[in-house]
């Protein structure tokens, strides 16, 4: 597909400022256009089917207004940005939805998104398990074959295992590509800003993989080639915690003079750690993303039918990927950054920055309310924080 | 509890007419505490379990456990007025403010109990407190919260834990043909695992015919309390809405003996029964209008439906998810995990079929809609909670589709399950009247649409 005739980087922020820009010109080639909200609807079922995943965001610079009417105020700002958009027919390119219950309110979104977005065709919920042991992953096995079979009459097609096998390849092949743009920020004068990442990180999420694949292959290509090396950073830093779709936040970071050199956010690395492994069918889908995902909403032990416990070590074999992390990017503090009333990551919090503690990782806890305004208050937090990195 | 100023007369008699026989069901609940401070002197294992609609408490009951119930429990602190210290000691341990009532007031007993007194109970509390957990059950039906908090007691108890599952889902990926039966396949192993964790935790088999028995019992409790629920349908409600909060505890984790239970339930359907025959209403007062309550209720203000009882406000129903529906046919499963998963899976998927008839994706919000109708509701009270989001986030929706379907209005009253510092009572009770004459209004629009209430 001919999106543009930018390229890389420029191609990357045209995408990201005009997130629907180049699915509205699929769908006149007579694409559907499959939103999904999170990362636990698998977009290899979409892509299998010739369909065209688009991951659905809110947007932190428009007031919530239309949602009101059937959303309360004290849930997720992000997923209520989401209906509000969905409402105000901000999304009437999508031919249809795919939510996940990857916590309560998001999995309730899917049902609000029926009964009150009008032109929403399709929508779909595929129900997650919260813990990950085996018969977890059988079922949402077969939860994945109930989405499949779903998405199968939008697309009017039958899945192969040909295609099934092709578009895992494609998506790993993405995975893989993501990890290689995130070890570009391991040098000590990262090769490329938070700021470009989240950018690119975005647009990925707003392209069919093929394409995504090209673009992260030409910024890749176009970063190592940069001649003028950015100063060596005041602080390295890790970001982590759920949703966060808008560059703000990384600019006013990157403003300080510091650098965030990796996250555990999933609109960054969460999703792209690991590759779904061989052979490529729905349980494998189903290990990858209920067990290789690593987000606070689903419920994990140091090991199964554990009778004795211990906190510490409980932490550790939760959290230890984000020590290789920690160690891997040289990282100096960490940001723990979560949007209001979400659960499933605001619990995790005084455990994760005790877990900082023992690793000597400073670590500071901002919540927000996805929205730009919010983020002035947090500005001064920040700064302060950087302070005491001296 | 501060006193509440009403804006009216208190020298009037009292509004609520209580059932006789709910008092003997609220000392179940009272019984398990003590018996679990009781359990615990004698170095007997005691469980901190979240509601978990029966998956849990039938296991850990055949294998003779003691459990508390730290939702519950908070909803005591609150009612007895010593929750703040707790909710502020979980705000200075780092847990966001907005969080959960019941899961902050937990987490700042935890602090206080394991970090200011050295694992003593916290001498404020009532019933002698909950003591030290030897098991954190945890639940992933409903709410998010119900598993996180307890995995972030962590901090404070090494206690392990256990997470229970119940599928969720929209209402039209349910209609799926196999889905059933494979879920069921999952609960069955997700329950066998739980018991022969059970097993290797206490070093005792599981006794499957107590097991069996407990279903049993279970299922009796279930029919009989859908019974006396069924009845306050009737006109004027016989039943106030404060009976069923204090006797709720009997169906919704079996408090207490649970054959005891059994027994003191057909006592309440007996009562129920008569004061149906009689015409003889929930209030002292004429039943002028009829409401249901949506969700949780200000457990710290309780009050305020006697107040409002003395106006005429009848709470006829309240708080679905608390309710144990009529329990399936069970009598062609032999075993004892699927019989137990049936049961369990039947509160949430009973509902399923009546949302898709209706055309409505959500299966709570179409529940409440089909409450309206059945109980002839002439209100909703809406108590949107700061501090919980499962029991909040679709007030909006059942607002707007009542008044949408039904002409049934909804009275908004922001509050807290735990927190009085945000709710105001001044404030709804000045809200009555207008709302009198709302719901008087639809009434007249109801009833010229050819509807019967």
């Amino acid at each position: 597909m001919t999106i543009t005739r930018q390229k890389g980087l420029t191609l990357a922020k045209e995408i990201y400022t005009d997130r629907d820009k180049c699915v509205r010109e699929l769908r006149k080639e007579s694409k559907k256009i499959v939103g999904y909200i999170c990362l636990y609807p698998p977009v290899e079922l979409i892509t299998a089917l010739d369909l065209v995943p688009f991951r659905v965001f809110g947007n932190m610079r428009e007031p919530i207004t239309a949602a009101d009417q059937v959303s309360t105020t004290v849930v997720c700002p992000f997923l209520r940005s989401i209906i509000d958009l969905g409402i105000k027919g901000k999304y009437n390119f999508l031919d249809g939805i795919v939510g996940a219950h990857t916590c309560d309110i998001g999995a309730g979104l899917i049902s609000q998104w029926r009964d009150f977005v009008k032109d929403s065709p399709f929508t779909h919920v595929v129900d997650v398990p919260h813990t990950d042991n085996p018969s977890s992953v059988d079922y949402f096995a077969g939860q994945l074959n109930s989405l499949k079979r779903h998405l199968e009459e939008l697309a009017e097609m039958k899945l192969t295992d040909a295609r099934l096998i092709e578009a895992v390849a494609l998506h790993n092949r993405q995975r893989q590509l993501v990890r290689d743009l995130n070890d570009l920020r391991k040098p000590e004068s990262p090769l490329l800003t938070s700021v470009e990442n989240l950018e690119v990180m975005v647009a990925l999420f707003s392209l069919p993989v093929e394409d995504g694949n090209r673009l992260l292959e030409e910024v890749i290509s176009e970063v190592k080639e940069r001649k003028d090396k950015s100063a060596k950073k005041k602080a390295r830093l890790l970001m982590w915690g759920p949703v966060f779709d808008n560059t703000s936040l990384y600019e006013l970071i990157e403003s300080t003079g510091a650098s965030v050199v990796i996250d555990d956010t999933c609109v960054g690395t969460r999703a792209f750690w690991a590759d779904v492994k061989s052979p490529y069918n729905l349980n494998a889908l189903a290990q990858h993303y209920l067990v290789d995902i690593k987000c606070p909403r689903t419920y994990r032990q140091s090991k199964p039918f554990e009778t004795n416990r211990n906190y510490d070590k409980d932490l550790d074999s939760r959290f230890n990927y984000i020590k290789k992390a920690i160690a891997d990017w040289h990282v100096d503090g960490a940001i723990l950054q979560s949007v209001k009333y979400c659960d499933t990551h605001g619990y995790e919090v005084p455990n994760l920055r005790h877990y900082f503690d023992t690793l000597g990782i400073p670590s500071i806890y901002i919540e927000h309310d996805y929205s730009e305004r919010s983020l002035a208050s947090i500005k001064t937090r920040i700064e302060a924080f950087m302070e005491t990195q001296g | 509890m501060s006193a509440i100023a009403i804006p009216f007369a208190t020298n009037q008699k009292r509004g609520i007419n209580r059932l006789k026989s709910v008092y003997p069901l609220r000392t179940l609940v009272q019984q398990d505490y003590l018996d679990a401070i009781q359990a615990a002197s004698e170095g007997k294992p005691v469980v901190w379990a979240m509601i978990n609609w029966w998956e849990g408490d039938i296991p850990l009951k055949a294998m003779g456990l003691n459990i508390v119930y730290p939702e519950n429990y908070s909803a005591l602190m609150a009612s007895s007025g010593c929750a703040e210290v707790f909710l502020d000691a979980a705000d200075s341990d780092g847990f966001p403010s907005h969080f959960c009532g019941y899961g902050r007031t937990t987490i700042g007993y935890s602090y206080r109990m394991m970090t200011e007194l050295k694992g003593m109970i916290p001498p404020e509390v009532p019933l002698g407190g909950m003591p030290k957990p030897t098991l954190l059950l945890g639940s992933g039906l409903y709410c998010d919260a119900r598993f996180k908090w307890f995995q972030a007691l962590a901090r404070y108890f090494d206690a392990p834990q256990w997470c229970l599952e119940m599928p969720m889902m929209g209402t039209f990926e349910a209609t799926e043909p196999d889905l059933e039966t494979y879920q069921i396949k999952f609960l069955v192993k997700q329950l066998q695992d739980f018991i022969a964790f059970l097993e290797k935790l206490l070093g005792k088999k599981m006794d499957w015919a107590k097991l069996e028995e407990l279903i049993d019992l279970a299922v009796k409790i279930h029919d009989t309390n859908w019974q006396i629920h069924e009845l306050r349908k009737t006109v004027p409600g016989p039943m106030h809405s404060i009976d069923f909060w204090s006797s709720m505890p009997a169906a919704l984790f079996f408090a207490g003996d649970m054959k005891l239970s059994l027994k003191r339930l057909q006592d309440m359907l007996a009562e129920v029964q008569s004061r149906v025959n009689g015409q003889i209403a929930a209030i002292n007062y004429t039943e002028r209008y009829r409401i249901v309550f949506a969700e949780l209720a200000p457990w710290h203000s309780l009050k305020i439906f006697d107040n409002m009882a003395q106006r005429g406000w009848n709470f006829v129903y309240e708080s679905d998810p608390y309710h144990a529906p009529r329990p399936p046919d069970l009598s062609k499963v032999s075993d004892p995990a699927e019989k137990l998963a049936r049961l369990c899976r039947n509160f949430i998927f009973n509902v399923y079929p009546f949302a898709i008839a209706d055309n409505i994706a959500n299966p709570i919000t179409d529940t409440y809609l089909r409450i309206a109708k059945s109980w002839k509701a002439d209100g909703f009270f809406l108590h949107p909670l700061i501090s919980c989001r499962a029991a909040t986030a679709n007030l909006r929706s059942v607002q707007y589709l009542a008044q949408k379907r039904l002409n049934v209005p909804s009275l908004w009253a922001e509050g807290d399950i735990i927190d009085k510092r945000v709710f105001n009572p001044h404030d709804v009770l000045n809200k009555m009247e207008a709302f009198e004459q709302t719901m008087d209004h639809n009434r007249k629009i109801r009833k010229s649409n050819g509807l019967d209430w």
